[in-house]
């Protein structure tokens, strides 16, 4: 009797939390975008807030849809969807719309998507397939052949360029290949070697990623380009003191000095207008509900589940970590979204589809 | 296995404890320790952009004399940020003190809005003395804003060659992505246009920090403008001068040029525009805009007209090279060539006439009948050889390319006979700039090189090669028969340009009167001296009557060059 009831209470603790938090994370992002979006006491570009609160919603019913769905399914169709992956890919190259420097959107339908977030996700299916379903775990077949499979996709998007989302892949890599009980050797190997062809990689970079790199050892090098954002950046963070300047008076946001801070730089948003305490807590917010996939990843007894579910942790987390880190200029500056908060539709939806996965499992488990 | 994975499991929730506690700390020493650090500049302080624009790179002649120059002038800005509750009330008494409308000045500052802390120019171009009057009065309100501007010592006699520039503001958004800055001045038309990539150099700025009150109290960096490069035009701003002193008051243009290397040395075309007022936004430019003279239109290169007479010497060398014509071959004229029922005039009896003859006299029926030997395709194809039917290549913007009754022409009607015969003589179909006409012409100056006009010498110390000119596969004897024809043109007492004689160059050329609706063109195409060319002129004068008058302003521009001691 009494195990039973701590067998549903355990049950349903992860399940609670982690809708609790999502709740709570989309709060916090639509009044952040509002904020962002507020400017000499008017919402400018109205038609952004509203497109986000669309996104929101399609999100949830999304989260929804994926939680009916039985992640097996994944497991099926991984290879199918990796190679529709590159075919959008390869799309985008070819007929994708710019915007700020960078070819990443497909317009569908008037939406405009971008299929590198989508690479994210199916990644996750691809890797956990590939390193739960081998038996023989040699170093030829079992870590380098994934390893180049994935290369084709991280090179696509390094071309698009979107270097961020690039580098979350290979350390989805890394984190899910280690995961699976591959020796950890292997990835030493190819660590070596990738630090090797480093310096002609370093060729292949756009102007402005070498720039932004540049400007990550040494932000006074460039005060008129990269630097200043993150000048400016570390100002908003840093003036929003213990408990913030409050909703909408976040001054450094309100007068327009930080570019992208609806999108990239949104935390710093949160944590000019809720301070030290806000920031904090949206950190705890994101622990908790790392925490909780990796607890029910733990107890998972099938495989490509609980690879599903290490990586979805993973991606969350590199995500935040890069993102917060790079907005205190502890990172480069890389240009990717935190998750659940930033403007954007694609990457919320993917982040929502993941969490929806995690319901799937948890229902399943 | 499943125990390394439990593993893993907690080893990634250390680290990611640790890396978010390693967040947490920096947030710490940001809001924390260092939050009112950071709260004072972000309260009491602003961090500002102030950009600082390039210096243009000057146009200068061949011989270094100044044609183009950014000076600076004067602008009065307001800081949107410091005037926000208070802008129509200072815009008011600004309005009251300087004399301007406010409505000009509500209209600038709209248009020239970038951000709240970006310096906007409501007043342009005062000059120092009104600028600081002004400061003077509103002290805490208005900025003196000095930025280079445009100056052009010639403006009437240059207009079409040098072009102007204006602040990109008006299509910003395409220019974006060529690297353009909405506020950067842009090269419009002609030199400031075609070379606009070497000329504008590179806007740099001051970041500095400012209190509420607009006060610098913090300097974080600075990027150096980089001044745009020097041109230097093959142009000589005398010759240039003169050639428009020359067409002065006679819509048309005058083209000089280099005989051997395509240097062009003055291109004026008449009316003309002051490119300063464009600069700097005056109310003349709509004067400009809707004269229906088109002052704006550079009519060396961009307008076409019937050829005339200076067709001719294209008829003859193909007559020749396709062995139609001999030297010795003579046709009869009677005033006229009946075809049919049709006439078709020549302006005289000449009676017989051989090829120098007919060249000399410009005879008509001469070059109906070669028309008629030769028929449309052939002469058409040496027309096309000539350069006629496309662009010279001059490094100006907008050329336009000439008309030349090619088969693949899309024509009003069929080809008639009568069609052939207009074509001989440069009428009809045939439309081409007098740049095209001229360098057609020069094959007989260059020895068969159809040569590359441009107008480029120098780019800052840099001199720029000759661009090659191209051979023609024209034998030089018929070259040289033609070339002793022209000669004829000035040198003999029936020639229809004698009255060049007087100048004692030795001058080879063909005259044109070309019949459109209105008055006739005047056309006068020549180089000089006659065995050794060194320099090759065209005139044209749109409706001027005849080609006397060409010859007229040729001979006051050639005089005017001798005097001068500039030939």
């Amino acid at each position: 009797m009494l195990n039973n009831i701590a067998r549903i209470k355990s049950h349903i603790k992860p399940a609670k939390i982690i809708i609790a938090c999502l709740i709570l994370l989309t709060v916090l992002s639509l009044s952040s975008i509002y904020s962002s979006l507020h400017q000499a006491g008017q919402l400018q570009e109205q038609e952004i807030f509203y497109k986000e609160i669309m996104w929101v919603v399609i999100s949830w019913i999304i989260l929804i849809l994926f939680y009916l769905l039985n992640y097996r399914i994944y497991f099926d169709f991984a290879y199918v969807l990796y190679a529709i992956n590159i075919c959008l890919l390869i799309a985008v190259d070819l007929f994708g719309r710019s915007a700020l420097g960078a070819q990443r959107w497909l317009s569908i339908g008037g939406f405009n998507f971008q299929p590198s977030e989508l690479s994210k996700i199916i990644t996750i299916f691809f890797l956990a397939r590939i390193f739960s379903s081998q038996t023989d775990k040699g170093f030829l077949k079992g870590v380098l052949l994934p390893f180049f499979v994935l290369m084709i996709n991280v090179l696509l998007i390094v071309k698009q360029p979107d270097l961020g989302t690039a580098l979350v892949l290979v350390f989805l890599f890394f984190l899910m290949g280690l995961a699976s009980g591959n020796k950890k050797r292997y990835f030493m190997a190819i660590i070596i070697a990738a630090i090797v062809f480093s310096p002609f990689a370093w060729n292949h970079l756009k102007d402005y990623q070498k720039k932004r790199l540049i400007v990550f050892l040494n932000p006074n090098a460039e005060p008129l380009g990269a630097g200043y954002t993150i000048i400016q950046s570390k100002i908003a963070i840093g003036s929003g003191k213990f408990l913030g300047k409050g909703f909408l008076s976040g001054t450094q946001n309100q007068f327009n000095f930080l570019p992208e801070r609806h999108t990239d730089f949104i935390f710093t948003v949160i944590a000019e207008e809720w301070g030290f305490a806000g920031a904090t807590m949206l950190l705890l917010i994101y622990l908790l509900v790392i925490n909780n996939i990796l607890a029910v990843a733990r107890y998972q007894k099938d495989n490509f589940a609980q690879l599903l579910l290490i990586g979805m942790a993973s991606l969350f987390f590199i995500h935040v970590f890069i993102n917060i880190g790079m907005t205190l200029g502890i990172l480069p500056v890389v240009g990717i979204p935190l998750l659940f908060i930033s403007y954007g539709g694609t990457h919320l939806l993917v982040s929502f589809m993941l969490l929806g996965i995690f319901f799937n499992i948890y229902r399943h488990d | 296995m499943s125990s390394s994975k439990d593993s893993f499991i907690i080893f990634l929730k250390r680290i990611c404890v640790t890396s978010f506690i390693i967040l947490c700390v920096s947030l710490f020493y940001y809001q924390i320790i260092k939050g009112n650090y950071y709260l004072i500049r972000g309260k009491n302080n602003y961090v500002r952009v102030i950009p600082e624009r390039s210096i243009r790179g000057k146009i200068l002649d061949r011989n270094g004399i100044i044609l183009a120059y950014d000076k600076p002038s004067f602008n009065i800005a307001v800081i949107p940020y410091q005037i926000k509750n208070k802008k129509d009330g200072v815009f008011a008494e600004l309005a009251d003190f300087s004399g301007l409308k406010i409505k000009t000045l509500n209209r600038n500052y709209n248009r020239k809005f970038q951000n709240f802390f970006t310096p906007v120019d409501i007043i342009t171009d005062v000059d120092k003395k009104e600028a600081f009057r002004i400061k003077e009065e509103f002290k805490g309100e208005v900025l003196i804003d000095p930025q280079p501007q445009r100056h052009y010592d010639y403006p009437y006699e240059m207009s079409h060659l040098l072009g102007y520039v204006k602040e990109a503001a008006a299509f910003s958004e395409r220019l974006k992505k060529y690297g353009y800055s909405p506020n950067e001045r842009i090269g419009i038309s002609g030199i400031e246009q075609y070379y606009d990539d070497y000329l504008r150099g590179e806007d740099g700025g001051d970041l500095i920090e400012v209190n509420s009150r607009g006060r610098i109290v913090g300097f974080l960096g600075k990027r150096n403008p980089i001044r745009g490069k020097d041109i230097y035009l093959t142009i000589d701003s005398k010759m240039q001068q003169t050639a428009y002193q020359a067409i002065l008051d006679k819509k048309g243009a005058l083209i000089f040029m280099d005989s051997k290397n395509g240097e062009v040395l003055a291109l004026v075309s008449y009316p003309s525009f002051d490119p300063n007022s464009f600069v700097k936004g005056k109310d003349e430019i709509t004067k400009f805009l809707n004269d229906k003279n088109k002052p704006m239109q550079n009519r060396a290169i961009q307008s076409i007209f019937p050829l005339g007479s200076t067709f001719k010497p294209v008829v003859a060398i193909a007559g020749l090279e396709e062995n139609k014509l001999k030297t010795s071959t003579t046709f009869i004229c009677k005033g006229k060539l009946n075809i049919g029922k049709a006439e078709f005039e020549c302006e005289n009896v000449h009676n017989d006439e051989n090829l120098q003859e007919a060249l000399t006299h410009s005879c008509n029926v001469y070059f109906y009948n070669a028309g008629m030997a030769l028929g449309r395709q052939i002469m058409a194809s040496y027309a096309e050889k000539l350069g006629l039917n496309t662009t010279t290549g001059i490094d100006l913007p907008y050329e336009k390319k000439g008309t030349i009754p090619v088969p693949s022409l899309r024509l009003r009607s069929r080809w008639y006979l009568g069609d052939t015969l207009n074509f001989s003589i440069g009428q009809g179909y045939t439309e081409c700039s007098p740049i095209e006409i001229m360098l057609a012409t020069n094959i007989f100056a260059s020895g068969g090189i159809l040569v590359k006009p441009h107008l480029i010498k120098k780019i800052d110390n840099l001199e720029i090669a000759t661009p090659y000119g191209n051979k023609l596969n024209i034998s030089n004897q018929n070259l040289t028969i033609v070339k002793n024809g022209l000669v004829q043109v000035v040198e003999s007492d029936e020639g229809t340009a004698r009255m060049l004689r007087p100048l004692n160059l030795s001058i080879a050329g063909k005259t044109g009167t070309a019949q459109t609706s209105g008055r006739p063109h005047g056309w006068f195409v020549g180089f000089f001296p006659a065995n050794a060319p060194k320099y090759t002129i065209c005139v044209f004068l749109e409706n001027g009557g005849s080609s006397y008058e060409a010859l007229k302003v040729a001979y006051y521009f050639l005089e005017k060059l001798k005097e001068q001691q500039l030939l």
